[in-house]
C-alpha cells in the first residue's frame, strides 16, 4: 500500500509539475520509433511479391520463426511476402517518450518500475549484456501504444477449427473493448483518467454477442498500475444472471473453450511479474503485418453496410489469414512462468521494435514440446476504416492460434474501430456487465 | 447465429421517456435492427419404477430492438416468449395428470403409518376433479390439467417471459441514471440452487423442483427499476444505488399442483388433501375436513406492491452489496382456523388458511478474491422480519429467520484428467436460522445445506462434464447429479445426466395423530419440512436427457 501511495504521488507530482530529467536522446527516439526512416531490411533473394512455399523455404528459414518454417516446410500454408512499411505510432505517444522516459529504471523486483506517466519506457536499444533487457521489452510492451487510449473490436469473430478435417466446430462472435486509464497520450484526459481508486491501469472488457448458448457472457479484466497486485477478473454469465469474481487460474484457461487463454490476448496479457523474461536477440524476420484494404477479404463471415469485410483465412484447415508478411526488425523475447504449475513452460515473443506489438509467440508446453503457434495479423491504420486513419494504432485484424499437438486452432477475424465513443468509462465496471447481460 | 431484422420503421415517435417518468420530453427516435435468438428443446425424463416424468417441449425466443435517441444513450426494447408443451401428462397419464392418484398422501416419498389414515389422498388437479377444493385453493393451486400441459399460456399471459423498456440517461456530472420498465427478472444475490437476496420474482418449482436454472424458473414480475450508476469516487471503484419497485400482483411460487410430476415437498398434494376428522369418536365432524379452507387473494393495491433498494459498489479486491426489501413471503403460510374462538380443533369447513404475511429484509453480500488462495469467497446474508414458519400445534408462528451462504470457487488445471482445461470447483454453505425457534416446529433452530459443483471441459468446451452433490444437513439427504452435456457445433446441444436422491426417512411428533392413539413420530404432514425438498423427493430418482437446438 505504501509503494502505492508513493507511486500514486510521484505521478501527480510529474502530471502536475511537469518535473522530469534531462530530455532523452533524439537519436535513440528515431531509432525506437523510425527504424525504417533511413531503408528497410534486407535478405538475400527475398523480394516483396514473391511466395515462400515447400520448394524455397529452406532459403529463407533465418528470417522465420521456427514454427512458420515447419508449417511452410509441411505444406500446411505458403507465405505472400509484402514491402516493409512503416507503422508510426502516434506522435502523442512518442512526445511522452521523449518528456517521461528519460530516468525510468526497474526497481529491484520483477514487476517494479520507477514511476512512469506515458510513452515507452525504455527507448533504448536492448543489450545483450544488460541482464535485465528482456523485462525492460516486457514494460515496453506492457506500456505500449497498442490499441492507444482506447478501441474497441466491434464485432470480433473467433472460429474453432479442426486443422485435419477443416470443419468449423464453432463461431463466435464477440465485441472487445480496450481502455487505458493511465498512460493515455491522445485521447483527452491526459495522462490518466479520474478518479481511479484502485490506480487500474487497463481494461479490457468483452461481450459475447453469438450464439445462443453462451449469449451474453461477459468478461472484464481490470489490471493495475501496480504489476505486483494481480488482476481483477469478472465473468458474467448469461444463464445465470451474475457477476462471478474470476481466480486467476482462469487467465490460463481456453478461453471459451478455444485455443487461446487469456493470458494469450494480443500477444500477452498478463502481469510482468507473472514471468521471468529473457531477452534473446534482435533480429529481421517476417512478421504478419499488412495493409488491409490490400488483402484478399472475407464477405461470408462479416460484411456491413459501411462495406467493410474480414480478412479471409486459407491454409491446412483455414488456420492461416490470407495476408502478407514483411521483414522487419523484431526482439526476440523469452518468457517462463514464475509459477511452477503454470500450464506452459515458456513463450518465445517475437516483438516488433517499432511498435512493441507481439505479431508472433510460440508457446512451450510444461515438458517442453512446442504446443501452440500464436499469428496476430497487423495492419497499417490508414489502409484500414477511415475512422483509424492518423491514429497511429498498429490495428490488431486477424489471428490465429494453433494447437499444434491437437491439430487445432482458433482463428480471428477483427473490425477494429478506434473511436473513444465506443468505450466510455463506465463500460469497463461490474455495473455494466450487469445492466448489459439481459 | 441470431437473425438481424432491419425494421422498416422511419421515425417512430415513442412517449417512453414520459411514461417511465423522468420528466424528460420524448424525442424523436428511430428503430434500429432487431435481433432475434432462441432455440426448441426437448427434455425427456425416466422416473424409476414410474417411467416418463417429463416430455417437455420448449420454444424460447428473445429479440432486442435498439433505437438512436438524442435523450437516451441507450434506449431499447427487449422481449423473451416461451411456449412449453410437455406431454408426460398424455404420455404416461396413470401417474401424472387428472386421473392419477395414490392410494394415500405422500405414497410417492414414504410409507403408512397412522397418519396416511388421517389424511385423505391428494386430489390430482382440483379444478378437475374436485370443485370444493378449486374453489378453496382459490387461485393458487387449483390448476387444471391444461395448466401444466401448457404453463406458459395463462391469465397472467406467462408466455411473456420478460418485455421491457430500458433507457440510459447521461447525467451532467457523468453519472448514468438507468430506468427498465416492465415485466422482467431483477436478480440479486450470488449463489447457486438456493435463493438468499435473490427473492423479487416468485419461482415456480413445477417446472423441476430445485433443479432447474433460475433464469428459467422465476415467474417474472411487471417491475420498475432505476439505477443511479455513480460510478468511481475518491474510495470505491464503482458504486450503484438502485431501486425496484414490483407493481405486479402478488404471486407465490408455484410449487406444483397434485398430479405434476414434480411437487416440492409434496405441498401440493397436501393442499389438496382432507383430514378425516369423522373417524374422531364422538367429534363434531360428520365428513372429511379440507386442509386448506381458502386462500388470501391479495387483490392489486399500492400497499400491495414490493419495493427493494440496493447500494453496491467495488472496494479493492471486494465487491459488496447493501440490500432491503419489502416483499410478501412467497412460500404459503398455513393459518389454524379453529372451529370456534380458542378452540384447539379446526372448524368444519377447513382446517387453515393459506396466507402469505408481510416481510422485511435486510441483508448484503460480499465477493472477494483472495490473492493467496487464487479463489473467491462469496458470503451473502439476508435478515427477514415477519416470515411465517410452521408448527405442530398452531399451524404458524411469525419469527425473524436469519439465512447465510459461503462460496468458494476456485479453478483448477488437473492434468491427470486429461485435459488442459481447468475445472471449476465451487462449494457453498447454506445457514438458516430460526430466531424465535418452538420445539414444535419441523424445522430445526439451526439448518445447513452444502453443495458441490465440479465441472470440466473437453473438445474446446464442447463435451462438459460436471457433477453437482447437495446435501441437506438437517433431512441428512442428499443429491447427486452426474451430467455431461456436448455441442457438436453452434445449433445442437445434448445433454444427458441422472439425478439420484437419498434420504428422506425423517419423521416427526404430528400432535394430531396422538388423537388417533399413536403419538410416535408420523410422516404426514410435518415431516415435509425436515424432510426438505430433496427428502421428500428421495423416490423421483431419473435419467434425464435433453437435445436443444438454437437459431
Amino acid at each position: 500500500m505504501l509503494k502505492k501511495t508513493l507511486l500514486s504521488a510521484a505521478l501527480a507530482l510529474a502530471t502536475l509539475t511537469g518535473v522530469q530529467a534531462a530530455q532523452i536522446s533524439e537519436d535513440v527516439i528515431q531509432n525506437s520509433f523510425y527504424p525504417y526512416k533511413t531503408g528497410t531490411p534486407s535478405f538475400p533473394g527475398l523480394n516483396a511479391g514473391m511466395t515462400i512455399n515447400q520448394a524455397n523455404v529452406d532459403q529463407f528459414k533465418d528470417a522465420l520463426d521456427p514454427a512458420m518454417y515447419t508449417f511452410i516446410k509441411n505444406g500446411a500454408t505458403q507465405m505472400k511476402v509484402g514491402a516493409t512499411t512503416s507503422f508510426d505510432l502516434h506522435p502523442s505517444y512518442v512526445e511522452s517518450t521523449r518528456k517521461y522516459s528519460s530516468n525510468v529504471s526497474l526497481g529491484a523486483n520483477s514487476g517494479e518500475v520507477s514511476p512512469t506517466v506515458a510513452g515507452r519506457p525504455f527507448p533504448q536499444e536492448p543489450s545483450m549484456d544488460d541482464p535485465r533487457a528482456g523485462e525492460k521489452l516486457a514494460w515496453n510492451y506492457k506500456y505500449g501504444y497498442n490499441w492507444g487510449d482506447s478501441a474497441a473490436i466491434y464485432p470480433f469473430y473467433w472460429k474453432y477449427r479442426n486443422m485435419e478435417s477443416a470443419k468449423v466446430e464453432r463461431t463466435i462472435k464477440m465485441n472487445f473493448h480496450f481502455l487505458n486509464f493511465t498512460h493515455r497520450t491522445s485521447q483527452a484526459p491526459y495522462p490518466a483518467i479520474t478518479p481511479n481508486p484502485s490506480n487500474l491501469f487497463r481494461a479490457i472488457y468483452v461481450q459475447v454477442l453469438e450464439p445462443f448458448d453462451v449469449k451474453n457472457t461477459q468478461l472484464l479484466i481490470q489490471r493495475f498500475e501496480d504489476d505486483t497486485k494481480v488482476d481483477n477478473a469478472y465473468l458474467y454469465l448469461g444463464f445465470q444472471r451474475r457477476v462471478r469474481r474470476l481466480s486467476s487460474g482462469q487467465t490460463t484457461d481456453a478461453f471459451l473453450g478455444s485455443d487461446v487463454m487469456i493470458e494469450d490476448f494480443e500477444g500477452y496479457n498478463g502481469r510482468i511479474s507473472d514471468m521471468k523474461w529473457s531477452y534473446k536477440g534482435t533480429k529481421n524476420m517476417l512478421v504478419p503485418m499488412y495493409n488491409h484494404n490490400e488483402m484478399p477479404l472475407d464477405p461470408k463471415t462479416h460484411s456491413d453496410k459501411d462495406g467493410y469485410q474480414v480478412i479471409a483465412f486459407g491454409g491446412q484447415g483455414g488456420c492461416f489469414p490470407d495476408i502478407t508478411w514483411q521483414l522487419r526488425k523484431v526482439y526476440v523475447v523469452e518468457s517462463q512462468p514464475v509459477d511452477q504449475n503454470h500450464p506452459i513452460s515458456k513463450r518465445e515473443h517475437y516483438i516488433d521494435a517499432q511498435t512493441f506489438i507481439i505479431p508472433r509467440n510460440i508457446t512451450y508446453d510444461r515438458k517442453g514440446d512446442m504446443w501452440k503457434s500464436w499469428t496476430i495479423g497487423q495492419s497499417h491504420p490508414d489502409y484500414h476504416l477511415p475512422i483509424n486513419k492518423g491514429t497511429g494504432v498498429s490495428i490488431d485484424d486477424s489471428f490465429s492460434m494453433i494447437d499444434i499437438q491437437a491439430q487445432h486452432c482458433t482463428t480471428g477475424q477483427f473490425k477494429g474501430i478506434v473511436a473513444p465513443d465506443l468505450n466510455p468509462v463506465d463500460k469497463f465496471n461490474v455495473q455494466n456487465m450487469r445492466a448489459s447481460g439481459s | 447465429m441470431s437473425k438481424k431484422i432491419t425494421t422498416t420503421f422511419t421515425h417512430l415517435t415513442v412517449g417512453i421517456a414520459a411514461t417511465i417518468g423522468t420528466g424528460m420530453v420524448a424525442t424523436s427516435v428511430v428503430a434500429a435492427e432487431t435481433e432475434w435468438a432462441g432455440f426448441i428443446e426437448n427434455a425427456t425424463y425416466y422416473r424409476e419404477d414410474v417411467g416418463l416424468s417429463k416430455f417437455r417441449n420448449t420454444g424460447q425466443a428473445e429479440f432486442e430492438t435498439k433505437f438512436e435517441s438524442d435523450t437516451f444513450r441507450s434506449l431499447k426494447l427487449n422481449g423473451t416468449f416461451r411456449a412449453t408443451y410437455d406431454g408426460v401428462y398424455d404420455l404416461n397419464d396413470d401417474e401424472f395428470g387428472k386421473n392419477s392418484g395414490h392410494a394415500y398422501l405422500g405414497e410417492n416419498w414414504h410409507g403408512r403409518d397412522t397418519s396416511t389414515a388421517v389424511l385423505t389422498p391428494g386430489v390430482p388437479f382440483p379444478c378437475d376433479n374436485d370443485p370444493t377444493l378449486c374453489n378453496n385453493l382459490n387461485g393458487y393451486m387449483d390448476h387444471k390439467e391444461s395448466d401444466a400441459k401448457t404453463p406458459d399460456f395463462n391469465d397472467q399471459l406467462d408466455f411473456i417471459r420478460e418485455l421491457y423498456v430500458s433507457a440510459d440517461k447521461q447525467l451532467s456530472n457523468g453519472d448514468v441514471l438507468n430506468i427498465r420498465l416492465g415485466k422482467q427478472q431483477v436478480i440479486w444475490g450470488k449463489t447457486d440452487l438456493f435463493r438468499v437476496l435473490d427473492v423479487i420474482n416468485p419461482v415456480d418449482y413445477s417446472r423441476h423442483n430445485i433443479y432447474d436454472e433460475l433464469e428459467d424458473i422465476r415467474i417474472p414480475q411487471w417491475m420498475l427499476t432505476a439505477e443511479w450508476r455513480m460510478g468511481p469516487n475518491s474510495v470505491l471503484d464503482d458504486s450503484n444505488l438502485s431501486m425496484v419497485w414490483n407493481f405486479d400482483k402478488f404471486r407465490p411460487n408455484n410449487l406444483g399442483t397434485c398430479g405434476q410430476s414434480y411437487r416440492i415437498i409434496d405441498a401440493g398434494c397436501f393442499f389438496s388433501s382432507s383430514a378425516n376428522l369423522q373417524l374422531i369418536p364422538g367429534g363434531p365432524y360428520s365428513q372429511p375436513v379440507p386442509i386448506i379452507h381458502d386462500v388470501e387473494d391479495h387483490d392489486w393495491s399500492l400497499a400491495n406492491t414490493q419495493l427493494g433498494l440496493k447500494w453496491e459498489g467495488v472496494y479493492g479486491d471486494a465487491t459488496f452489496s447493501v440490500n432491503a426489501l419489502t416483499y410478501r413471503q412467497q412460500l404459503p403460510s398455513l393459518h389454524f382456523r379453529p372451529i370456534a374462538p380458542g378452540a384447539p380443533v379446526p372448524a368444519a369447513d377447513g382446517v387453515f388458511d393459506i396466507k402469505f404475511p408481510r416481510v422485511n429484509l435486510l441483508g448484503g453480500s460480499i465477493d472477494y478474491y483472495s490473492m493467496g488462495m487464487d479463489a473467491v469467497w462469496r458470503l451473502e446474508m439476508a435478515y427477514t422480519q415477519g416470515e411465517e414458519q410452521p408448527r405442530d400445534t398452531d399451524g404458524h408462528k411469525e419469527t425473524d429467520m436469519l439465512r447465510y451462504v459461503i462460496g468458494f470457487d476456485k479453478n483448477i488445471i488437473l492434468p491427470e484428467l486429461g485435459t488442459r482445461s481447468a475445472f471449476l470447483l465451487s462449494t457453498q454453505l447454506f445457514g438458516e436460522h430460526i430466531l424465535d425457534h418452538e420445539r414444535d416446529m419441523p424445522n430445526e433452530a439451526d439448518n445447513w445445506i452444502g453443495t458441490l459443483l465440479f465441472k470440466g471441459w473437453y473438445m474446446n468446451n464442447r463435451l462438459s462434464p460436471q457433477i453437482i452433490i447437495a446435501h441437506d444437513v438437517g433431512a441428512d439427504a442428499t443429491v447427486y447429479a452426474p451430467s455431461v452435456s456436448w455441442s457438436p457445433d453452434n445449433n445442437w446441444m445434448f445433454n444427458v445426466g441422472v439425478n439420484i436422491k437419498s434420504g428422506g426417512k425423517k419423521e416427526f411428533p404430528w400432535g394430531v395423530a396422538s388423537a388417533f392413539g399413536d403419538s410416535s413420530p408420523q410422516t404426514e404432514p410435518l415431516a415435509r419440512f425436515t424432510n426438505g425438498p430433496i427428502g421428500v423427493a428421495h423416490q423421483e430418482d431419473e435419467v434425464q436427457l435433453s437435445v436443444r437446438y438454437s437459431f
